[in-house]
């Protein structure tokens, strides 16, 4: 009997120990997600970093922050989004430094934690990345574009002042958008 | 003297009728703005037109999508709604204008999802007519063919938390007598997939 239990507890330690070594490789391999507010963009190496951003936020993020900026909303469920992304992602490649370029998901919240930033891992994205959570859709789709009816994917360009200068419902024409990112990007002085 | 008047006169009937909206000028069919009669076939071939389907309080014209996941997530919701204001007098007319869905597939899954019929715009030429880009999008027509409220169906595609039931509103205000509180309201769609995309 003295032997069994010996045994039991034997294997049981063995049996916890397997279960926090799994759950460790589990939770390295997770993708990290912060809270509204946090600071920090991927690096090259870096997980994915999805942001939670509410109405409140969102309004903030819209703002030009002395560039350009260039406003990808899309999610997961949606396949033309999905379809353009690598488009987006040479663009961005293109012009960092002169654009500031961000990523809007409308995907479930719940999405946050896998679907969202697997995805933009496997696109290999660097563009700051945030998940809108909102119950005001409609207020949401208002202050980005008057001419937006909510249909996804969405990509509009402001100027520098936050003045419309492209936007489209559907997908980017690369070389149209183009033009407009370099109208706003002036080659630089040798 | 007569004929200046003759001239003027014409300037200023030209005018008002290029500045009255129809449905006929391409791309915003507001609110307040009269739908004409229109026939587009059904999932059969056969040309039905929105005089002979709209109910006695008028009808609501939905564009669907076969392939779109917020649509199929409204589905539940489209077909309730149907049903609760089918007798009350308001029809549902679903219309597929996806230049990338086929007929058989519209056809299949209008049969597995909605008992009103689903007519099919070939080349988008309706959904640019009303302005049309989304993906479930509504338009409630009253009885006398004035558009009354556009736009999403409610406030939350994932029908967790929906605090905002503007299509029913809408319908209920409308059947009562009384305004229409919120006439429009947009929401995250598909896009409806045209031909020249």
């Amino acid at each position: 009997m003295k032997e069994s239990i010996c045994l039991w507890t034997k294997a049981g330690v063995n049996g916890w120990l397997f279960v926090l070594v799994l759950s460790v490789a589990v939770f390295a391999q997770r993708p990290v997600v912060t809270p509204p507010g946090s600071a920090a963009g991927p690096g090259p190496s870096s997980p994915v970093v999805v942001k939670l951003v509410d109405e409140v936020a969102f309004k903030k993020l819209i703002v030009p922050n002395g560039k350009p900026l260039l406003i990808n909303f899309w999610a997961t469920w949606c396949d033309p989004c999905r379809e353009e992304f690598p488009d987006l992602v040479k663009l961005d490649t293109e012009y960092r430094g002169k654009i500031d370029f961000i990523t809007v998901s409308l995907d479930d919240p719940e999405d946050i934690a896998v679907a969202v930033p697997k995805f933009l891992a496997a696109m290999k994205a660097q563009m700051p990345a945030y998940l809108l959570k909102t119950a005001d859709e409609s207020a949401v789709i208002s202050s980005v574009s008057k001419d937006w009816q909510g249909g996804m994917p969405f990509t509009v360009l402001f100027n520098e002042k936050g003045e419309t200068k492209y936007f489209r419902q559907g997908k980017v024409v690369l070389e149209t958008l183009r033009v407009e990112l370099n109208k706003l990007t002036p080659p630089a002085i040798p | 003297m007569r004929q200046k008047i003759a001239i003027l006169f014409s300037i200023f009937a030209l005018l008002a009728f290029v500045l009255v909206p129809t449905v006929s000028e391409a791309g915003d069919f507001a609110v307040g703005t009269t739908l004409e009669n229109f026939s587009l076939p059904d999932t059969d071939g056969k040309a039905r037109s929105f005089n002979d389907l709209k109910g006695k309080n008028g009808a609501v014209i939905v564009f669907l999508s076969a392939q779109c996941p917020v649509v199929k997530a409204y589905n539940e919701r489209i077909s309730q709604i149907a049903a609760d204001y089918a007798a009350k007098g308001i029809a549902f007319i679903g219309i597929n204008s996806n230049s990338t869905e086929s007929l058989d597939w519209v056809k299949s899954n209008a049969a597995e999802n909605y008992k009103f019929p689903v007519l099919i715009d070939k080349g988008n030429v309706f959904a640019d007519k009303l302005g049309a880009t989304v993906t479930p999008e509504v338009y409630y027509i009253d009885a006398k063919n004035v558009l009354r409220y556009h736009g999403a169906i409610d406030n939350d595609r994932s029908a967790k938390a929906i605090t905002e039931n503007y299509l029913r509103a809408a319908f209920d205000a409308s059947l009562s007598g009384k305004a229409i509180e919120k006439t429009r309201a947009n929401a995250f769609g598909c896009s409806i997939k045209r031909v020249a995309e």
